[in-house]
């Protein structure tokens, strides 16, 4: 078993967050340490949450082996739309949110423009999923059935508690994904049994996770050529319109 | 390679309407991983009476009594009998802690405040640690244990998941902060150990895998988490092996010998 053809990561994290830092460098360094020749990078701790210019400023401007992911905090009304058309005249190939962190419920009334906007873009849209208050993975289900031309990311996987439903969930609407950067072997496993490859994304949660971690626990799984394609690069390309 | 020794795995016959592993089954992942032995736990103890299922759990930790350390659960709403369960329990030097599970159990340590008082006095006097699952809203955050630690000073209080996903954080400064709380590292990422080991101290933070709950997977999984952190070798050798030999006392009382190796057991 070999690896594949090429390696997208489609998950990582820029900026400073509590206990967790990362630059553009040393993401670059982690990557070519671990083969893998493309991240899709979103702001963490300030530039999520409060600071999103500068935040996205470093997502987008990490030179050309990283991609951005723009995220706006959703209270911020039409300056996030703004900020949203900025990001993308930058290069962003997809939003962000991070409903734990922003502090809003998926399915509040303020988050629609934010997903109009990714629609009219063609962008997917990556939420964090998890924890039981406003990241709740039934809660992006919601959306993506009041959203079906939107591509959902179920960011995280779940991780941690709520990794019980991402079956159920990736199963019950045709446009939610899992970000597989958290998950554990089986839980990917079994969404990829039932529900298709198609439907994985191979991911790092850099710098929370590490590379040899994630992609040690896709080679455990029983991927055939095709499922290991499709979940190691072909469903970024696709989704991120790469 | 460091020794490993796992202080948060499950052995069960079934979680809900899923097969568990087999004792022998588990040995043979532990051989794979190079793990010498691994603390394990009910799983459906949890939901139903805890009394045979401490005495299931028991019979099949026995078929590899050098591998497999049985830790016991009780029910505290059941006060007092869950009280005379405990005592039961530890009477039998194969169990060497206790495992509560206050999301799965329904309650809330504040709920039983008498009867987990009593239980973490019995725990003490056993000098059997006392792992909770932690990080999960509404009965089991990380805080909520850690009053626990506070309650029963001379109580070994484990957080079952130094935080789990979203109290890594406060995990750290909290098993930093109080002398018998200890982490247990089992599903934070690289980047969370770093950050326990920093804060919390290296001697602070134990290896578990919650593998038997999921699939051999898990096993590798876990261990890669830590190994993936770039710890020294002396923390590493700390979190993988030390504190949890020190806190279930192998100098002083050996695990048994065994009897069998899991190929003979018939996997």
């Amino acid at each position: 078993m070999g690896r594949p053809l090429k390696t997208i990561d489609g998950h990582a994290m820029l900026g400073d967050e509590t206990y967790l830092s990362l630059r553009p460098a040393e993401l670059l360094r982690r990557m070519d340490a671990a083969g893998v020749d493309l991240a899709i990078a979103r702001p963490m701790g300030a530039g999520l949450v409060v600071d999103h210019r500068a935040g996205n400023d470093l997502v987008l401007t990490a030179g050309p082996r990283i991609r951005g992911l723009a995220s706006v905090n959703p209270w911020w009304g039409p300056a996030a739309l703004e900020e949203l058309l900025r990001c993308r005249d930058q290069g962003a190939v997809g939003m962000f949110l991070d409903p734990l962190r922003q502090g809003f419920f998926p399915t509040e009334s303020i988050v629609a423009p934010l997903l109009e906007r990714a629609a009219q873009y063609g962008w997917p849209v990556m939420i964090r999923t998890g924890a039981y208050i406003f990241a709740d993975v039934l809660a992006v289900v919601e959306i993506a059935r009041r959203f079906p031309s939107v591509a959902f990311i179920a960011g995280f996987g779940g991780y941690a508690d709520m990794w019980f439903e991402m079956s159920e969930a990736i199963g019950s609407v045709g446009n939610l994904y899992l970000d597989a950067s958290m998950l554990w072997g089986d839980g990917i496993d079994e969404i990829v049994r039932r529900h298709g490859a198609a439907r994985v994304l191979f991911g790092s949660a850099e710098p929370r996770n590490r590379y040899r971690v994630c992609l040690r626990t896709l080679d455990r799984l029983e991927l055939s050529d095709a499922e290991r394609d499709a979940i190691y690069y072909g469903n970024a390309e696709r989704l991120f319109h790469l | 390679m460091t020794r490993i020794l796992d202080f948060h795995a499950h052995l069960d016959e079934r979680w809900l309407h899923v097969r568990c592993d087999t004792p022998a089954h588990a040995v043979d992942a532990l051989d794979r991983f190079e793990v010498e032995a691994a603390c394990v736990f009910t799983i459906m103890g949890f939901y139903e009476d805890c009394r045979p299922h401490n005495d299931a759990l028991l019979r099949r930790a026995d078929e590899f009594p050098d591998r497999l350390i049985p830790f016991a659960t009780v029910d505290p709403k059941q006060g007092r009998a869950a009280v005379e369960e405990l005592q039961r329990c530890l009477a039998n030097p194969r169990f060497r802690g206790v495992k509560f599970h206050p999301w799965l159990q329904a309650f809330a340590p504040n709920m039983l405040r008498d009867t987990m008082l009593e239980i973490l006095h019995v725990a003490a006097q056993h000098r059997a640690p006392v792992l909770f699952h932690d990080g999960t809203p509404p009965y089991s955050t990380t805080y909520q244990i850690a009053e626990l630690a506070r309650w029963s000073p001379e109580t070994t209080v484990v957080l079952g998941h130094a935080g789990s996903a979203d109290y890594v954080n406060p995990a750290a400064e909290l098993i930093r902060d109080l002398p018998n709380l200890y982490g247990c590292f089992c599903g934070p990422r690289p980047g969370d150990l770093v950050h326990l080991v920093e804060v919390g101290g290296a001697e602070k933070i134990l290896f578990g895998s919650d593998f038997g709950a999921a699939g051999w997977r898990l096993l590798p999984e876990r261990i890669d988490n830590v190994l993936e952190a770039g710890l020294d070798p002396r923390d590493l050798d700390n979190v993988l092996y030390a504190n949890a030999a020190r806190l279930l006392k192998l100098d002083e009382h050996p695990l048994p010998p065994g009897t069998q190796t899991s190929s003979e057991a018939g996997r």
